[in-house]
């Protein structure tokens, strides 16, 4: 075998995005800009968040955020539905907005020349929505009836489960959609004061990566988003400290005719980028991602042949959130499969990884770097975490420091710090057991 | 639209497409082999597909597991595809890492061992897989209206294949089906990124030159040009939730109808993307049947599939129902937008922006070194390379008279799948 390890290691690409091609500026308003040229690209993509989400949602008014999201396309204070949608569509260009629990992002691209009109369009719906009655009852509508699609769907089914378990009297427990009787209950009034109270321009960012320079970026900027002005914008309220469960959950949501049963178990994972963040990232990749999944897949899906998707995952984001492992499994095999990955996860805690796990992982994830780079949207996403976690402008060079600097020792404390067998919440959706 | 292709032909018959691209020290290496669910026989469904998920198991020289750290360690990803005409395998690695992404390759060609006991584990996995899929009502209806869609050809079978052939199919069966596609004058290699031409020719030679020359026994079926008379099938399903699926014959890759239909289905549910991985789609919220049904809160999305084959296929349109609303409403209104396309031509600048879209999508995927590499390969399954290279210009041509003659020729409301699923209870609030 030592032909395939005789692999030279990446060179250090030439132009990753850094302090000496990066601008990044704060528009008179607040808004951040973060620009990167890709001169090989003719198109341009755009990437950005507001501060505001669905953690300013009451209780009864759950999807709230979501829905003032999705509305802002269906028209604005200028333009109808159809006429909106058409200046975007007829020049192949496109912009989505949505909402999380702490922000609302919005994401778009279009060739290099009218990336005027885009940002133009964009202050336009971010500013004058017109929230059209007879489109609200359509939004709304169409939220319903993903939400029936939801209640069919296991994966959904175990997430939502999840997240009920693990977080419960924090705002992240709730779904970010909102549910049946909330959504039926929500007014166009609703949508509109929402926007009114958290809409602005205070803690927005945008990126712009593609075949257009920096500058030309900052000034057509200049020209959309600085205009936009908000001086009522509402901060949003405070997240309220996260205690972690003291005892384990465990649900099972049974759904019919279902032929694969979904399975979530997890716990809390380190504060994103934090010294933990680091350590943990590499332990997990070992756990449940490097090549086909793993020692996770290699030992439920290579060995046992139980699931054809079983990882790990290591979630990023601001304020608690989870550490988790996902699997699909035959509704025959659910125990089976727990008992595998519990096995797994107790080697994981017991003892250090390998040196050569360690070494391989740390190769990969180096290697990853130019490759999460490639495209438009990979740099304009990297451009964003830079913003959202205030990491250097040179993070993406520092980065393979960062990681070598991380010992097989360190992952162990890290991961014990976070994972309690006696304390895991279990979910899973499908055929009732 | 120009391009810095080369093409050759290896002795042993293996084809060869190199395209030098040095925005990002990457390159994307893909091997294709002229064999997907259109070369199996009844009993014997989902035969390619496992051949797939084998050639991760292990070589004569190299384990699965080797393989599989070899390329995760330098950063890379690899995967592989079965779709109806063709199974492919790409491996995207830093353009340091080229010879091991040829040393897999070359040695998955000629000697994959497809172990007893591997083949045991695989089928229990494939079997996960296809349960994952059953878990999706739309997977359930699309199975349905595709085995409808066609009396004989091997479009009408899913390519992941039945569960009661997935629990008969032999080791043997597997491996004489390896042995046999698995040539080199069945394959392409293609390769996109950071590289030097003449120097990877010399690569090339020395891992796949030395492959023999084997022949392959093709199994061609012969074409349907016409779906069964008018067809229409009920599932039912747990759940408010409904879909309606519609299947009509769509023209073969390679015909100069495939590009007319390209743009019908723009105007009537809303560009697709060319491209495999992700640069981005467009919404079609000014499309013929959004503005129909969506806008008029009759359902709650609505798409359309186009896929390019060797044979004559499917042209799908989806919708996902509004649960207040009678399924057979929706389908009036759905065959409504259909006959309008079919009883005049759409105005020009309708088609004009069909078409601006169309260069939208085209541009979006090529800052992407991996769509590049897919591109060249499966634009030559069911065509050439030229196709793929013309495709903007052959959009551009399309006349709003041609687009009305392909409404025409394949939009007939006789010559159909309709799939209904619906609620298993009834929904509790339909709507006359």
């Amino acid at each position: 075998m030592s032909r395939l390890n005789a692999v030279r290691q990446n060179p250090t690409p030439q132009n990753v995005p850094g302090s000496k091609n990066i601008l990044r500026e704060e528009l008179k308003n607040g808004a951040k800009l973060l620009s990167f040229r890709n001169s090989s690209s003719p198109a341009v993509v755009i990437r950005g968040y507001l501060n505001c989400g669905a953690v300013a949602e009451t209780v009864d008014k759950l999807g709230t955020a979501s829905l003032t999201a999705s509305m802002l396309m269906a028209g604005t204070q200028k333009q109808s539905f159809k006429a909106l949608n058409a200046s975007i569509e007829s020049i192949g260009a496109s912009l989505y907005v949505g909402a999380g629990s702490l922000q609302t992002t919005f994401a778009g691209q279009c060739l290099r020349e009218d990336l005027p009109k885009l940002l133009s369009t964009l202050v336009e719906v971010l500013d004058e929505p017109a929230f059209p009655p007879t489109q609200f009852d359509r939004y709304k509508m169409q939220t319903l009836t993903m939400l029936s699609i939801q209640a069919q769907d296991s994966f959904e089914q175990a997430d939502l489960a999840f997240n009920r378990l693990f977080y419960r009297d924090h705002p992240y427990a709730h779904p970010q959609t909102g549910t049946f009787e909330t959504v039926q209950n929500l007014t166009r009034d609703d949508l509109v004061a929402f926007h009114e109270r958290y809409f602005g321009p205070k803690g927005m960012a945008i990126a712009i990566v593609g075949g257009i320079q920096p500058e030309e970026a900052l000034q057509i900027c200049q020209q959309t988003i600085e205009t936009w002005q908000r001086p009522r914008q509402e901060t949003m309220p405070e997240l309220p400290t996260f205690i972690p469960l003291e005892t384990a959950q465990r649900e099972h949501i049974p759904l019919e005719d279902k032929s694969q049963t979904d399975l979530l178990m997890g716990t809390l994972a380190p504060e994103t980028m934090s010294r933990d963040y680091y350590a943990c990232s590499i332990g997990n990749n070992i756990l449940g991602q490097f090549g086909m999944m793993g020692r996770l897949g290699n030992s439920v899906r290579e060995k046992a042949g139980l699931a054809y998707g079983i990882q790990s995952e290591l979630s990023g984001g601001i304020g608690p959130v989870p550490w988790l492992i996902a699997a699909g499994v035959n509704p025959d095999n659910l125990e089976k499969a727990l008992r595998l990955i519990r096995k797994e996860l107790e080697r994981f805690l017991s003892q250090p990884v390998t040196a050569t796990e360690l070494k391989n992982s740390k190769t990969q994830m180096n290697g990853r770097i130019p490759l999460s780079l490639e495209s438009n949207s990979g740099v304009a996403t990297a451009l964003l975490s830079i913003q959202r976690y205030g990491l250097s402008l040179d993070y993406f060079s520092e980065l393979p420091a960062i990681l070598e600097s991380v010992s097989r020792e360190e992952i162990l404390t890290a991961a014990r710090r976070y994972w309690d067998l006696e304390k895991l919440v279990i979910t899973s959706s499908g055929r009732a057991y | 639209m120009t391009s810095n292709l080369q093409q050759f032909t290896l002795s042993n018959g293996l084809k060869v497409m190199l395209k030098e691209i040095h925005t990002a020290p990457l390159i994307s290496h893909w091997v294709w082999y002229g064999v997907g669910s259109r070369n199996e026989f009844p009993g014997k469904t989902g035969l390619s597909h496992w051949v797939e998920h084998m050639q991760f198991k292990g070589t004569e020289h190299f384990s699965g597991r080797q393989m599989d750290q070899a390329i995760a360690k330098t950063g890379g990803y690899w995967n592989a595809f079965t779709g109806e005409d063709w199974t492919t395998y790409f491996e995207t690695l830093p353009s340091s890492a080229l010879d091991l992404a040829m040393e897999i390759e070359a040695e998955r060609m000629r000697s994959s061992r497809f172990l007893a006991e591997e083949v045991e584990t695989e089928r229990t996995v494939i079997l996960s897989e296809r349960e994952g899929n059953e878990n999706e009502p739309r997977f359930r209806l699309a199975e349905a209206v595709q085995a409808a869609a066609f009396q004989e050809h091997p479009y009408r079978n899913e390519v992941i294949g039945f569960k009661s052939d997935l629990l008969a199919i032999t080791r043997e069966d597997l491996y004489n089906h390896y042995r046999n596609y698995y040539a080199p004058s069945n394959a392409m290699l293609c390769l996109a990124g950071d590289f030097d031409t003449a120097k990877v020719l010399k690569k090339i030679e020395k891992f796949y030159g030395a492959i023999p020359e084997s022949p392959v026994d093709k199994h061609n079926p012969q074409p349907e040009f016409s779906p069964p008379s008018y067809q229409q099938i009920e599932l039912f399903g747990p759940g408010e939730a409904s879909y309606i699926q519609v299947a009509y014959r769509c023209p073969q890759g390679n015909s100069e109808d495939f590009f007319a239909l390209t743009i019908l289905d723009s105007l009537l549910a809303g560009p697709s993307s060319l491209n495999m991985f992700g640069s981005g789609g467009i919404s079609n919220r000014i499309s013929r049947l959004y503005l129909a049904l969506v806008d008029k809160g009759l359902a709650a999305s609505v798409s359309g599939g186009l896929n390019a084959n060797i044979d004559p296929g499917t042209y799908n349109l989806n919708l996902n129902c509004n649960p207040v609303v009678k399924p057979d409403k929706l389908l009036k209104k759905l065959d409504q937008e259909i006959e309008r396309l079919r009883s005049k031509p759409a105005p020009k600048n309708e088609i004009r922006q069909a078409q601006k879209q169309a260069k939208a999508l085209f541009a979006y995927g090529s800052d992407n070194i991996t769509n590049q590499g897919f591109w060249m390969g499966y634009s030559c399954s069911f065509a050439d390379y030229d196709w793929f290279l013309n495709y903007v210009e052959k959009l551009e041509a399309v006349s709003p008279e041609a687009v009305m003659e392909a409404a025409r020729k394949y939009l007939d409301p006789q010559q159909r799948v309709v799939g209904y699923y619906l609620p298993k209870n009834g929904s509790s609030h339909v709507q006359a």
